[in-house]
């Protein structure tokens, strides 16, 4: 007995030593960041390295906003990225609540369709795409970043999977109660499904907010810009602009740190709600 | 309130490759104000017809009219039905309040306070008053239930429809819910069609039952008549606990011969013209120990009930239920007979299973002699 309590403590140990290593390691550029940020540039490559954060972040920040104008790029992220995760929310719902609970001709072939979508890489489609939003006038608008990709596969998938637990009976009650079909919709099924819509939510701010190959292609004016594009600007080819790399990250990761800590509990149950069968 | 008429209502499920007929050819008129049960075993097509009555399945062929206009094509919402489900379908992110509230949200333009009021009436009606401002999830199985039929009661619809609601309950909160059920349903003198897989419930509760299997009705008639007069041998098992003895006899004359011995001999043995073999039924509870029965059994397992005793016996290949008194408490192993009146045989076609002869005692009783003179 006494050995197996001693072999259950080392492993707990193991187990800690383990895990706080891992936790290190991922803190490690994190800090990093932070801390250059907030230091020269000069001071980015010094032996030992800075360990402590300095006072140099506004400086920082104002040589950022002269070189790139860094709050309209985060201002543009935030209005695409929002407008968005919301527009994508009410689609792929509408889309996941059609396939889970109602019959219709080719449903499921179209279902396998949209899914089959998720394996085209995005360097298939951006041609195409840039052609189409040319012709419609739409380049270095928010419309060109948005709406080609609002009916996500993935989200409708989210979704439907997540609305098949929903009882039948409980759409059944509500017509009897006197509700059309977008009444099932909106005061049933949604508000059933905010777990699951809050892990959705996540998922495409994080897509939008962090695209750069596709915004690169239809969005060419500088006053457009999204944070990725102003970011990459910062990488010149005779100079690599450090220090304002950084404190543009340090403000473009707040943004996810806040949605991301505020929504976690609903991230895993809305992720894992769909997964067994009621 | 409305009567509902149901004319050759028919319902199959499935493609054009494989069709199941869930419902086949049924035919039923239910009275302004009456309380009507299905029940049939799983499978026979009682919640299917519900459902059609509800909107909530398309009929395949026949019509459904309340108050002599047909409804058949009308959706669900359209129908000026409510339904209590077995599972009570409660809103999850909704109050008690609101999940009462819901459908005059929705179907009415009365004020927020009007509504409240109503809820509020409804909620003492079925003393749950106290709950409206719990979520379904805090209240126990027979709260669940009660709030079900406040969002069902609210509207004063036509027709109540009820899918086994009591069938999640424990026995005694369901023997319990049985009697407010049907107190409810006569104060309020609502046209309700219930749905039960518990004969027992069903001849409890409803003014008339109407006996399902494999989709067709198999008779309609008060609780009184299916069990005294069932139409075919399927109504005559399944109606009744425990549940009727059945086997098959030779008929020789005006004498029965049956397995393991059994012997009867008719004094009117016109019933018997025209049957070589026959099917013979004797309900459990119409049988008693007595040496010159003519039934011979062997005693293979007893049950003490307390008010009574269940005899479980073999004769033959055939096994026997018997209902007798609690002081008669034969050994497991030994043989007895068991002796039975003429008037409580029931006989059934040998090919057709339809009945031959059912119960001929009188039922009626002179109530008047029960009456306390001052």
């Amino acid at each position: 007995m006494r050995s197996e309590e001693r072999n259950e403590a080392l492993w707990k140990f193991g187990s800690y030593i383990f895990l706080l290593t891992i936790v290190v390691l991922v803190m490690i550029p994190l800090y990093w960041m932070i801390v250059a940020a907030t230091i020269p540039q000069s001071e980015f490559f010094t032996w030992p390295p800075r360990l402590l954060p300095g006072f140099e972040w506004f400086s920082n920040f104002q040589a950022l906003q002269e070189n790139v104008d860094f709050v309209r790029s985060m201002g543009n992220s935030i209005i695409i990225s929002v407008s968005y995760t919301a527009l994508s929310l009410v689609l792929c719902s509408m889309a996941g609540f059609a396939f889970a609970k109602y019959e219709f001709r080719f449903k499921e072939p179209l279902f396998y369709f949209i899914l089959a979508t998720l394996v085209l890489p995005i360097q298939l489609l951006i041609i195409p795409l840039f052609l189409l939003i040319t012709q419609l006038g739409w380049t270095n608008s928010y419309l060109a970043v948005i709406l080609p990709w609002a009916a996500n596969p993935l989200g409708i998938f989210l979704m439907r999977q997540n609305m098949k637990a929903i009882p039948d009976s409980l759409l059944e009650s509500a017509r009897m109660d006197g509700a059309t079909e977008f009444q099932l919709y909106y005061k049933i099924a949604l508000p059933t499904m905010l777990p699951s819509l809050a892990a959705l939510s996540i998922i495409l701010f994080l897509n939008q907010w962090q695209a750069f190959l596709y915004p690169l292609v239809v969005l060419q004016d500088p006053q457009m810009y999204t944070i990725p594009l102003a970011l990459a600007d910062l990488v010149g080819a005779q100079r690599v602009y450090f220090d304002q790399i950084m404190v543009a990250t340090s403000l473009a990761v707040t943004p996810i740190f806040v949605v991301f800590l505020t929504m976690q509990q609903y991230f895993i149950k809305g992720i894992l709600s769909g997964s067994v069968k009621q | 309130m409305a009567t509902i008429d149901i004319t050759n209502l028919r319902k199959e499920f499935g493609d054009d490759g494989e069709q199941i007929v869930a419902v086949d050819d049924v035919n039923l008129e239910i009275e302004d104000g009456e309380f009507l049960v299905f029940v049939g075993p799983s499978g026979c097509g009682k919640t299917t017809t519900l459902r059609c009555v509800a909107g909530l399945e398309d009929v395949t062929d026949g019509s459904i009219e309340f108050d002599g206009n047909d409804v058949t094509d009308q959706r669900a919402r359209d129908r000026d039905v409510a339904m209590v489900f077995q599972n009570y379908a409660l809103y999850p992110h909704m109050t008690v309040r609101k999940n009462i509230g819901f459908p005059l949200r929705l179907s009415t333009k009365q004020s927020t306070e009007a509504i409240n009021e109503r809820v509020e009436e409804v909620a003492e009606m079925l003393g749950i008053e106290e709950l409206l401002g719990d979520q379904p999830k805090e209240l126990s199985g027979g709260q669940q239930q009660r709030v079900a039929l406040g969002r069902a009661i609210i509207r004063d619809p036509e027709v109540f429809l009820m899918d086994e609601p009591l069938s999640n309950l424990d026995a005694k909160l369901r023997s319990t819910m049985r009697t407010e059920l049907q107190e409810l349903q006569s104060e309020l003198g609502v046209t309700t069609c219930y749905v039960t897989h518990d004969q027992t419930e069903a001849m409890a509760m409803g003014d008339r039952i109407a006996v399902l299997n494999e989709g067709e009705l198999q008779q309609v008639g008060t609780a009184s008549d299916v069990y005294r007069s069932p139409t075919n041998e399927f109504v005559a098992g399944f109606i009744g606990s425990p549940s009727i003895n059945t086997f098959t006899a030779e008929v020789e004359g005006a004498t029965l011969h049956g397995p393991g011995g059994f012997e009867y001999t008719f004094d009117d043995p016109s019933v018997l013209e025209g049957h070589d073999r026959i099917r013979v039924g004797i309900r459990p509870e119409d049988m008693r120990l007595d040496a010159d029965g003519g039934m011979p059994g062997l005693v293979t397992v007893v049950e003490e009930m307390g008010n009574e005793n269940f005899l479980y016996a073999t004769m033959g290949e055939i096994d026997l239920t018997a209902r007798v008194e609690s002081k008669m408490h034969p050994d497991e192993g030994m043989s007895v007979d068991f002796g039975f009146d003429e008037e409580d045989i029931y006989l059934f076609d040998i090919d057709t299973q339809q009945s031959v002869k059912t119960k001929t005692s009188e039922t009626d009783v002179d109530y008047r002699q029960f009456v306390a003179n001052d």
